[in-house]
């Protein structure tokens, strides 16, 4: 039952990536199958920055309802956005390209977090709760700046602004997704390697520490790794918001076991497989009429309230 | 042996600790002893290296804990922490596996399944081996827990208060084991403990703290009497002698309430 779990769930996700891939493509290998197969590295990517970073993300924290987006990382990129289209109006998609944009998104995410994790995990005092105290009202207040911007700009420039606030897989490009799968790679690898570690920190700080782990080391480096992993899935699609609580819950329980060496890869093909859902959704059902951020939240939305709603009546 | 000289410790402007001095024997069990807020927690936490001392020193064989990386610590001292009121789901097994990542950082060797046997077998849990430690009793929990630390094969074993919501059954198995590992396996027991008929029958050295000072500290029958009882604990006692051990009585103190 547990691996028949597991094994669906990658089933699922390679008809899924070939159904998108070729659904209605009639073999057209120039134009149409190499951009879906554009789009489904960058689905790929954002599954995988999602499922890593939400799940060691909320082992950290010894937290099941959080993920990284309440750091505030999410909003210093939307505000970032906002102050690109104010000052340069639309001449900004000209001015900063795709590909500068990225990087710069990438960078300012980076410095944010190198920032407040310096500020609040200096010292041998520091505090994982006073952390995400900062973070989640930094968010509130960076979200304030950005609607402040908001209202002062023409009704064309929100709308190029909206789009930022949505993910989408349609805005990456090649160049960027070589980069982000080198990078995200890398991380995903240095943190597979440490996975023993993070079983061993979901028994509590103090039982961590009691087994030799230095904790004040491993959890500033992991921060900054999650930081990583975040500023490359938010600059490649933008926000993805809450979707990590539904992929990293969902995961624990396809897994059915806290180890992280089994709930990483079941996230990643959750994440995958919901992105991939969406996205032939935007594409086949409503014609990019809607976008796969708000058809995520839906579902995810929708599920959960599912499984609550089963548990309230097994119990 | 382990050694603590002149611990501070104060949060804030409370001070919990005021220059604590005193030395933990080798191979011997340790009843760290005295009313709530005595500062016994914080001070073997200290020892673990799970607090920070303000100023002052522990050694553990001449040596200065603060020399020893974390990492090496382990393989030294094992802490157990009160309360484990976690719901991972994890079996028996597993969770005893989690004792040898000192030693295997994960990668479990023969040894170490030879180090989780054995811990288990110790405690007699091999029954309850593959249950899931969620769907255990608070006792059989401790027990779990208990092999964890064991299984971590240090020469050091730091438990506070093991006894806590345990019935009288759980709590004589968990006393009687810590005892062996002293006498059969020349390991070394500090555990802050409440129950003083339990710390009187069980310890070899009994460190008795009050208000953030070391009160008194010494053998059991220097220690247990009923005049440095009700000094520290400001209740009257009665101390029984029977034919098993000893009895403390502080059920009905004879003054006004």
């Amino acid at each position: 039952m547990m691996n028949f779990a597991r094994y669906f769930l990658w089933i699922l996700v390679c008809i899924l990536a070939v159904t998108f891939v070729f659904m209605g493509a009639e073999f057209d290998y120039n134009y149409i199958i190499p951009n879906r197969i554009t789009r489904l590295a960058a689905i790929i990517i954002g599954g995988v920055c999602i499922a890593f970073s939400s799940i060691t993300f909320q082992t950290i924290t010894e937290n099941k309802i959080l993920t990284p987006a309440i750091m505030g990382y999410e909003a210093i990129y939307l505000l970032f956005q906002s102050l690109l289209v104010l000052y340069m109006g639309m001449e900004s998609q000209i001015v900063i390209d795709k590909n500068s944009n990225f990087f710069l998104s990438i960078g300012i995410m980076l410095l944010y977090s190198w920032v407040i994790h310096r500020w609040l995990l200096a010292g041998e005092n520091n505090n994982v709760y006073l952390l995400l105290l900062v973070g989640l009202v930094l968010t509130l207040l960076l979200s304030a700046f950005t609607q402040l911007i908001q209202f002062s700009i023409s009704p064309g420039e929100f709308s190029l602004l909206l789009s930022y606030s949505q993910a989408s897989f349609n805005r990456a490009q090649l160049s960027q997704l070589t980069i982000a799968a080198v990078l995200v790679g890398a991380v995903c690898i240095i943190i597979w390697k440490a996975l023993p570690t993070f079983d061993v920190l979901s028994l509590g700080r103090y039982q961590a520490t009691s087994l030799g782990i230095d904790y004040q080391v491993f959890i500033k480096r992991h921060f900054a790794l999650i930081a990583l992993l975040v500023a490359t899935s938010t600059s490649l699609l933008g926000p993805t918001a809450f979707m990590g609580i539904f992929v990293a819950n969902t995961a624990y329980m396809i897994a059915r076991s806290p180890k992280h060496r089994l709930t990483l890869p079941s996230g990643c093909a959750i994440a995958i497989a919901t992105f991939l859902i969406a996205q032939i959704m935007v594409e086949h059902l409503f014609n990019y009429k809607t976008t796969v951020g708000i058809l995520v939240n839906l579902m995810c939305g929708t599920y959960f309230l599912m499984l609550i709603l089963r548990l309230r009546k097994a119990s | 042996m382990i050694h603590v000289n002149n611990i501070h410790k104060s949060y804030g402007t409370k001070s919990v600790l005021n220059n604590v001095s005193a030395s933990f024997p080798a191979g011997q069990l340790t009843s760290l002893i005295g009313p709530n807020g005595a500062g016994k927690t914080t001070l073997l936490m200290m020892i673990g290296r799970l607090l920070k001392v303000d100023s002052g020193e522990i050694f553990i064989n001449e040596q200065n804990i603060t020399d020893i990386r974390i990492s090496m610590f382990a393989k030294q001292v094992a802490t157990l922490r009160q309360s484990q009121d976690f719901t991972m789901r994890l079996t028996v097994e597993e969770l005893v596996a989690f004792g040898r990542f000192p030693y295997s950082r994960g990668s479990l060797t023969k040894e170490d399944h030879q180090a989780i046997d054995n811990a288990i077998s110790f405690l007699s849990l091999e029954p309850l081996r593959q249950s899931y430690i969620d769907e255990l009793s608070g006792g059989q929990r401790q027990m779990a827990f208990l092999a964890m630390t064991i299984a971590q094969e240090t020469d050091y074993l730091l438990l506070d208060e093991p006894l806590n919501n345990l019935d009288m059954k759980h709590a004589v198995e968990i006393m009687r084991a810590l005892r062996r590992l002293c006498d059969e396996q020349n390991r070394t027991v500090i555990l802050v403990i409440h129950d003083i008929n339990f710390a009187a029958n069980y310890s070899n050295h009994i460190v008795a703290m009050k208000s953030g000072n070391v009160y008194d500290s010494g053998s059991v029958k220097n220690i247990v009497t009923e005049e440095n009882l009700k000094a520290l604990y400001e209740i009257e006692f009665e101390i029984l002698q029977s034919k098993h051990g000893i009895v403390c009585n502080y059920f009905h103190p004879q003054e006004e309430f």
